[in-house]
């Protein structure tokens, strides 16, 4: 393969260019891509932007906290993960640009949950309460819980 | 126990009808990872041992009732089982580490194990020898499926699959290939190769040492983002930067093969008379005498070996796995001693 640019020398070096609408693929050599610019910053790995990003503490960090795990903000800029699937609406302000800077994108366009998914969520959820009502000896309630998941399909339940 | 370990690994050293037979004795294999978390579940770091352990319980009653497989309880096994997992490719370094509860599924094709509490409730991994996306993600998506349909997954409109590292957020969807870059390697383009990798957004390393330090031209390169990018796009972007780096590989083995031609002969078959001699062989030296016959097959210079055979002594070669193939414990030099006796088996060796 030619580099695109010289059509001269071999190309060694493969660029993907994501412009508005279009995605332009590039194959160069190693001189034209320098003539371009492309080979001179040296790029950041979403882990070392990650641990950058860290490091900036600002005045509410402690007093941010996420209903769901009890995380504070402060305590997530130290330990780098979430404690549970509620921390990012939490935090989302922080984590919108934490996102952008590690991703060059705040927006999911990929797979999303499947019908069989989504149902998935409801049966976790039937399921612990289930679990508590057997524990507390709730048997009446039980009983309506499992009519709940027999409708979702599943027999199997504890 | 040797059998248990060469089951392990057949997806890698047994042809399938689904994987691309060409081009193989560049491409290695290729891998493809996602990370999933259960909705009502605390994540990693916020679980407590019982939350650990009910997430066990549920993901192997949900997995055995629906999947061939084996599950592998992390607290049951011995370290020396551990590590070689991990030299199976079947789990992360990481997870040889875990304290808490952990464990992982293995279909009983061996190429897809599911890791229940790595960093992650979930990760769920699909392998094959060659290049073959396409077969392995529709793999790891079935799988994904069955779990996802019992036990709900965390999932954000805007934000995707949402995962403990926001580094995974989105798809949550690791691609890897793994490249025999012996040409490259030679000819001192590899580098700049792997900087063109690293501008459209993957990672390069070498998969054993790192840096200078690369054993065996072997390269692993992957995507580094996750969100903002269709699954498809990744496993795309990935696929057409594999065919180019193939074909630059190809070149630089022709000009290297034609002005060098007794060098690189002789440099092969004495490469394969060491292993098929030697009474002591360590890893690092078998990774470089293997690149030697790899690319010697590829070139057809080597006609008595194949790819599949070079492939498991990649593997059972490995100090875990050897140990385990002889079924016992071996110091260092022990190691090395039994590493070349297998090798020599395998390979129609001379003496024995
Ligand atoms: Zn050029
Ligand atoms: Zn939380």
């Amino acid at each position: 393969m030619l580099c695109d640019e010289c059509k001269k020398n071999p190309a060694t070096i493969f660029f993907k260019e994501v412009l508005p609408g279009k995605t332009v693929e590039l194959h160069l050599c190693e001189s034209c891509a320098h003539k371009r610019g492309l080979m001179t910053a040296k790029k950041m790995s979403p882990i070392e932007i990650l641990q950058k990003l860290l490091k900036e503490k600002s005045a509410h960090d402690e007093q941010t906290i996420c209903p769901g795990c009890y995380m504070t903000l402060a305590e997530f800029k130290r330990v780098g993960r979430f404690g549970c699937s509620k921390c990012v609406r939490s935090f989302e302000s922080y984590i919108k640009n934490l996102l952008k800077q590690i991703h060059q994108s705040d927006k999911h366009i990929g797979r999303t949950l499947s019908p069989g998914e989504k149902k998935g969520i409801e049966v976790f959820k039937l399921r612990e309460e289930l679990k508590k009502a057997l524990e507390n000896e709730a048997y009446e309630e039980a009983a309506k819980i499992r009519d709940k998941l027999r409708k979702f399909g599943i027999d199997n339940v504890e | 126990m040797s059998n248990k370990i060469l089951e392990n690994i057949k997806w890698f050293t047994q042809n399938s009808k689904a994987s691309r037979e060409d081009d193989l004795e560049i491409i290695v294999s290729s891998r493809i990872r996602i990370a999933r978390n259960i909705d009502d579940v605390p994540f990693e770091i916020k679980m407590k041992k019982q939350d650990s352990q009910r997430l066990i319980t549920l993901v192997k009653s949900v997995l055995e009732t629906k999947l061939r497989g084996r599950f592998v309880d992390m607290q049951q096994i011995t370290p020396l089982e551990k590590e070689s997992l991990f030299e199976c490719h079947l789990i992360s370094p990481a997870f040889i580490k875990k304290e808490k509860p952990a464990g992982v599924f293995i279909t009983d094709t061996g190429n897809i194990s599911i890791m229940i509490n790595e960093e992650d409730h979930l990760r769920i991994q699909g392998l094959s020898r060659g290049l073959d996306f396409i077969n392995i993600l529709s793999e790891v998506f079935n799988v994904e499926e069955i779990i996802g349909a019992d036990l709900g997954y965390a999932f954000d409109e805007t934000y995707g699959f949402i995962t403990s590292c926001p580094t995974n957020f989105g798809t949550g969807l690791r691609v890897s290939v793994l490249l025999h870059l012996p040409g490259l390697v030679f000819t001192n383009e590899v580098e700049k190769v792997l900087k063109g990798a690293i501008q459209i957004g993957m990672t390069v390393r070498g998969i054993y040492g790192e840096g200078s330090g690369i054993k065996g031209n072997l390269f692993q390169i992957s995507n580094q983002h996750t969100l903002g990018l269709k699954e498809e796009d990744v496993i795309e972007t990935i696929t057409k930067l594999t065919h180019m780096i193939i074909d630059i590989e190809k070149k630089a083995r022709d000009v290297i093969l034609t002005k060098a031609r007794n060098e690189f002969e002789d440099k092969i078959f004495r490469s394969l008379a060491v292993l098929r001699s030697a009474r002591m062989v360590n890893t690092e030296e078998v990774l470089n005498l293997l690149s030697a016959v790899r690319l010697g097959v590829g070139a057809g210079i080597v006609r008595d070996v194949t790819l599949n055979t070079i492939n498991e002594i990649l593997i059972i070669s490995r100090p875990a796995n050897i140990q385990l193939y002889f079924g016992e414990i071996l110091e260092e030099r022990d190691r090395d001693v039994k590493r070349a006796e297998y090798i020599r088996k395998r390979l129609g060796g001379n003496g024995d």
